[in-house]
């Protein structure tokens, strides 16, 4: 389907060279060891044996179809923000269903709605080590966020304010990046008010453990990535 | 008469990281535990069906590793299929041979499962178990499974108030205990001595408010379980453990989905109104993103089957499912321990450490025993059938953390961060 479709209305074609990127490793061993480890089903019963461990990569590329929830994300590219709402309860959802889930509305099929640019944050962590794709822009805030109108809420990246100062019911403003790439990391969160510091969940001992986990976090993320390294959040 | 359940034998081998052995020679390992434990099982001509019990195909660049474990058990051609379900697929596995023997297509059902975590770094371990949360919104966030949960801890800290104090000391009372465990990985990489409250604030920070020692391990490991009918248990045993409660629960895949959710509504009203007056409150109050709904509806069932009223004093023991110390807190309200917000008392009144009145998590469990995700619930139900046998202090080799007289026990797991649960409640015969 992805490969061969009926008609390609508009596009960002991808580097073809992706798919020799993604034909990369194979499966094929790349390196080995011939190591001494210890053997046995209990700590009290160990002898030592060797392994043989080789180094075997492989990679691949996905054509992925966001399917009826496609708008939604043509919208990012565009920097719009859309939900879906049931025509029949009103429900209004981000991240969008294409049908209702209220068992009343028996699956009706959902309309697009353009979401106000803002919302507020219903709980959050503060990251500090993360997957594989994330690792150089630690340490960063993920906010679960309830967009204006919303029944439900979303992941998104929140910037340009200290961790200890978010909670939840801080308002936010949903931000769209300067390109958009066409996934949930186009849009970002900031603070749309000055932050109540009376608010706070966290206490003083561990906003002050916390800077300097902060701190030890963008050491490890310098260290690691050099000047490839993004940490998110300012101190 | 209904045709009652038992678990007759199992065996564990041990979680760590790494473990050389292939996936099929530490299960059979396990499976040689069990059966130079139980010379009255006639193998395999005793075994009716295998149920194989593993989470990832990614972790082990393999599909369909059960049918390679199958052969090499020597269990052909014997019936025989895989269960997934994330961190449920153990308990699910286990409920899956539970309802076999009830059925009565099956007699014996050795229940067989193991992770082999370790052939990829940590953080493509982490991006491959987030592939099992939504990947077009949770995971290209970058919050991946620690993080989601942390933002379910946060929540509930808003709410009721638990500080990282309190998870800490659930990340101290875990990994003691799991110092006494031979089959325990906090054992092999750290010895023997115990931890306090200081030594998990000097722990890594991976996701406010959880640190390195608040979190599951990542590991490798098997473990297996023989359950039996009522009809044949008494062949392999004269000590049986019955299997008298099993329930099952679901919630939904996007923890941000809970907020409002309608299939939740009004179901649990004595926990919504035990909600503060807080300006973002929700549609649902329960559980919505602080609490594990799916768990309450999967204890409800196995505790309605078992005729368990009041958990705490009905219960000897427990093995919760506690991929990060703030869910096992959850858990202790979700299960009915104690009221929803007072998880907390529970940590600070020491009601589940060792010596409390239910002990939870004797084994250590996933933060300190270890987590190779098909393994471990089958490891601690296996934990739990040594310890109503009264076999712990033998298989530890120590009575350090061996129950004596305890009836009844509980076991929980879940998938996702909740999406769905199962709990099964064992007692002596």
């Amino acid at each position: 389907m992805a490969y061969k479709p009926k008609k390609i209305v508009e596009s960002l074609e991808y580097n073809k060279q992706w798919d020799e990127w993604a034909r990369q490793g194979n499966w094929s061993p790349v390196g080995w060891r011939w190591i001494e480890g210890p053997k046995g089903y209990r700590l009290d019963k160990l002898s030592t044996t060797n392994y043989l461990v080789i180094q075997r990569p492989h990679a691949s590329l996905y054509h992925h179809s966001y399917g009826m929830t496609s708008k939604f994300f043509k919208g990012l590219l565009e920097k719009k923000l859309y939900g879906s709402k049931c025509p029949k309860c009103g429900s209004i959802y981000l991240p969008p269903r294409a049908h209702c889930w209220n068992a009343e509305c028996r699956l009706e099929e959902t309309e697009w709605v353009e979401l106000p640019p803002r919302g507020e944050v219903h709980t959050f962590s503060v990251m500090a080590f993360s997957a594989t794709p994330f690792l150089k822009t630690l340490p960063f805030i993920i906010a679960y966020v309830r967009v204006e109108g919303c029944c439900t809420t979303v992941p998104t990246r929140l910037l340009k304010v200290n961790p200890w100062d978010v909670y939840p019911g801080l308002k936010v403003n949903i931000n769209f990046v300067e390109h958009p790439k066409g996934d949930i990391m186009d849009i970002y969160c900031t603070p749309a008010e000055t932050p109540d510091p009376s608010k706070r969940i966290m206490s003083s001992e561990t906003i002050e453990r916390l800077k300097d986990d902060m701190r030890k976090v963008k050491e490890w993320v310098v260290r690691k990535f050099g000047s490839e390294a993004k940490p998110s959040i300012e101190i | 008469m209904s045709n009652r359940v038992a678990v007759v034998g199992g065996g564990i081998s041990r979680f760590d990281n790494p473990r050389y052995e292939l996936h099929e020679e530490m299960c059979a390992e396990a499976v040689r535990e069990m059966l130079a434990d139980n010379s009255n099982i006639d193998y395999p001509k005793d075994i009716d069906a295998v149920i194989y019990s593993y989470f990832s195909d990614h972790l082990a660049g393999q599909l369909c590793f059960h049918w390679i474990i199958h052969d090499y058990l020597g269990l052909l051609p014997k019936p025989a299929y895989r269960v997934e379900s994330g961190g449920a697929t153990p308990i699910d596995a286990l409920i899956n041979a539970f309802m076999y023997i009830k059925s009565g297509i099956f007699k014996n059902v050795l229940v067989v499962g193991w992770e082999k975590m370790s052939e990829l770094d940590t953080p493509k371990v982490n991006e491959f178990i987030a592939a099992a949360s939504d990947t077009d919104f949770d995971f290209p966030v970058g919050g991946y499974y620690t993080g989601y949960y942390a933002v379910l801890e946060t929540r509930h800290m808003y709410l009721y108030g638990e500080t990282e104090e309190d998870l800490a000391k659930i990340a101290v009372k875990n990994h003691n205990n799991a110092t006494f465990n031979p089959y325990a990985q906090w054992r092999s990489q750290h010895g023997t001595t115990f931890i306090t409250v200081d030594d998990v604030f000097k722990s890594r920070l991976i996701s406010w408010p959880y640190r390195a020692l608040n979190c599951a391990m990542i590991s490798d490991g098997a473990a297996c379980m023989l359950l039996a009918s009522e009809e044949t248990a008494k062949k392999f045993t004269d000590s049986p453990v019955w299997i008298t409660g099993v329930g099952l629960g679901t919630d939904t895949m996007r923890p941000g989905d809970r907020v409002d959710n309608p299939m939740y509504r009004g179901l649990y009203s004595e926990d919504e109104s035990i909600y503060p007056g807080v300006s973002t409150k929700t549609a649902s109050p329960y559980p919505e993103m602080a609490n594990f709904g799916s768990i309450r509806v999967s204890g409800d069932m196995a505790y309605k089957m078992a005729g368990i009223d009041n958990p705490v004093k009905q219960l000897d023991f427990a093995e919760l499912f506690n991929p990060y110390d703030g869910v096992e807190l959850a858990e202790y309200e979700d299960l009915r321990f104690c009221k929803r917000g007072e998880g907390k008392i529970l940590v600070r009144e020491g009601v589940t450490d060792w010596g409390g009145e239910l002990p939870c998590q004797l084994s250590g469990a996933h933060t300190a025993a270890g987590h190779p995700v098909g393994a471990t619930s089958i490891a601690q139900a296996m934990q739990i059938y040594w310890q109503l046998t009264e076999q712990t202090a033998n298989k530890w080799k120590t009575k350090a953390r061996a129950l004596s007289g305890a009836q009844r026990a509980l076991l929980q797991g879940h998938g996702g961060t909740g999406c769905q649960s199962g709990v099964i409640i064992f007692e002596r015969g």
